[in-house]
């Protein structure tokens, strides 16, 4: 009898594992057919640029504000924690390079995608579901215009500029205030924190750090894209798909994130 | 002009189950049937906005669903499409709503002023007062006049075949009647094919060539005004007088 229920509960278990997988999958398959409907609208130049720079002055210009003080917040917290755990064994001066370093690798292109999620992707998702819900997408289909070429493609093309411009932002005011803070609490001046820094500085870092942002800045629009666009059922609808891509979309860039790493940094 | 052959659509629910229907070129078609038989499900699969299930529907001779995408795009480009709700684009103004009824190449070709001429003439068509309008925005519209636009959007590209769902519900009865003499005289001015659905059975049987029911899923009646009237049907009675719709109304009553 205890066997026999245990015996239903690994099959139960197995059998979500198989749904969730194929849940994923199809996903994965239809956020691939979008990336690459994106590409051909783009290459047979069905994208209007007036669109796409809408796009990037949403994305871009009005994230700043918020990008400028989650990355200012970035630096200063690495500074404070690493400074807290630096023992009198190491040289002060080694607390710039790991600020920089954890700016540059980690914090500023994580934390900007993430603050970028709840900005852009969610109100990306909103704004097609609701023209799904209202048949405005239909009435393009109707219209034999290509919602891909219209909605897609102008918001995607946009998160893959904007994305690396604000994490190339976020880094520096990052650094800067994270080189503040350390001045504040231990007294390690300008010079010191910056030689440093450069010790271990390579410029792939810099690389690294904007490939990252790249991603980033195509995942966002395209799963928030995707799911705008299968959206069903009114109001309600709208909102529980807003819920989901938020969902998504975060544990995208923190998986991508842990898979990073080991593909470029070695 | 528009074939409807064995068309079949289920959702949770059958929806249709077997539609056949023929609409002839030039001809005015109205559709009738009971709230949520499936009347817009029907027309969206003319253009394929809804695939069904099983059958096909072919415009001018096109298949719609099995004979890819350029041949899609050839049919939507032939099809003017009414939506029961306008399904205006709210991030754009009326000029911009009417203009996307305009096909791209078409656009590529005239001068703006050409553009802005089509726009004005479309939206004096469905009575509505261009200069007051135009740079107006779809929430700033009340319901009848976004209906309207939502028409000038469809009839603007000077489509061959017009599919309207539902266009003058909630509309004022001269804006009603503006609207259909729209429909009419596109019908008898310019020969295109129009496909009606309608709650106004009245205003439906006057205008048409001929008329349909759809009920259960099926075509439940197809014929001339003249038959439909004399169809001894209790839903088709229903539909023409009242004290029949009130009659069949208690004996759903009574079976509940
Ligand atoms: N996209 C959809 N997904 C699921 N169900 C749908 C969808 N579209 C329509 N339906 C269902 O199909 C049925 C027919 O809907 P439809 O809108 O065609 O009715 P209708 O005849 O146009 O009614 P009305 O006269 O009220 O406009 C309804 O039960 C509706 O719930
Ligand atoms: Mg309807």
């Amino acid at each position: 009898m205890q066997t026999r229920m245990g015996y239903d509960r690994l099959l139960g278990t197995v059998a979500r594992i198989g749904r969730v997988t194929e849940v994923t999958l199809e996903h994965a398959g239809s956020i691939t057919l979008l990336a690459w409907q994106v590409v051909l609208a783009t290459a047979r130049m069905k994208v209007a640029a007036r669109e796409v720079v809408n796009q990037l002055y949403i994305m871009g210009i009005q994230s700043l504000p918020i990008v400028l003080v989650t990355g200012s917040l970035a630096g200063i917290v690495t500074s404070q924690q690493g400074g807290y755990q630096m023992s009198s064994v190491v040289p002060p001066y080694i607390l710039g390079s790991l600020v920089v370093e954890t700016v540059v690798l980690e914090m500023g292109p994580v934390l900007t995608a993430l603050v970028l999620v709840g900005r852009i992707g969610a109100r990306i998702t909103a704004e097609l579901g609701t023209m799904v819900v209202s048949e405005q997408i239909d009435a393009y289909h109707s219209l034999g215009r290509d919602p891909v070429a219209l909605l897609a493609a102008p918001r995607v093309l946009a998160g893959i500029l904007a994305l690396p411009l604000l994490v190339g932002i976020a880094n520096i005011v990052g650094i800067l205030a994270g080189q503040l803070a350390a001045e504040i609490d231990s007294g390690l001046g300008w010079e010191s924190f910056f030689y440093g820094a450069k010790l271990f500085w390579h410029s792939w870092d810099l690389f690294y750090s904007l490939t990252k942002a790249m991603i980033f800045g195509l995942a966002i629009p395209l799963i928030s894209v995707h799911m705008g666009l299968r959206t069903k059922g009114g109001a309600e609808g709208v909102g529980r798909t807003t819920t989901q891509a938020v969902m998504f979309m975060t544990l995208t860039i923190l998986i991508l994130d842990a898979v990073f790493p080991p593909l470029l940094l070695n | 002009m528009i074939h409807y052959q064995h068309v079949w659509k289920s959702f949770d629910q059958p929806v249709l189950a077997g539609v056949d229907l023929e609409v002839a070129t030039g001809e005015m078609f109205a559709l009738f049937g009971p709230s949520g038989t499936g009347k817009s499900v029907l027309l969206k699969t003319t253009i394929g906005l809804i695939t069904p299930d099983r059958g096909d529907v072919s415009v001018a001779g096109i298949s719609v669903h099995r004979a890819g995408r350029e041949a899609l795009e050839e049919v939507r480009k032939k099809v003017g499409y009414v939506f029961q709700n306008a399904a205006l684009f709210d991030s754009q103004n009326v000029f911009g709503n009417v203009t996307m009824g305009l096909p791209e190449d078409e656009l590529r070709r005239l001068s703006n002023r050409e553009v802005a001429r089509r726009v004005w003439e479309s939206l004096e068509l469905v009575n509505l007062e261009p200069h007051a309008v135009l740079s107006k925005i779809p929430a700033e519209l009340s319901g009848g006049m976004r209906k309207r636009v939502g028409i000038a959007r469809a009839i603007v590209g000077r489509p061959e075949v017009l599919l309207w769902d539902e266009p003058t519900t909630g509309l004022d009865p001269v804006n009603t009647a503006a609207v259909e003499r729209l429909i009419k005289r596109l019908s008898d001015d310019l020969e295109v094919t129009s496909l009606l659905v309608t709650h106004d059975v009245e205003g439906g049987l006057l205008m048409c060539d001929r008329v349909a029911m759809l009920d259960g899923g099926v075509v439940r009646f197809c014929g001339t005004p003249d038959e439909f009237h004399a169809c001894p049907d209790p839903l088709v009675q229903a539909f023409i007088h009242r004290e029949a719709a009130e009659a069949a109304l208690s004996s759903i009553a009574a079976v509940s």
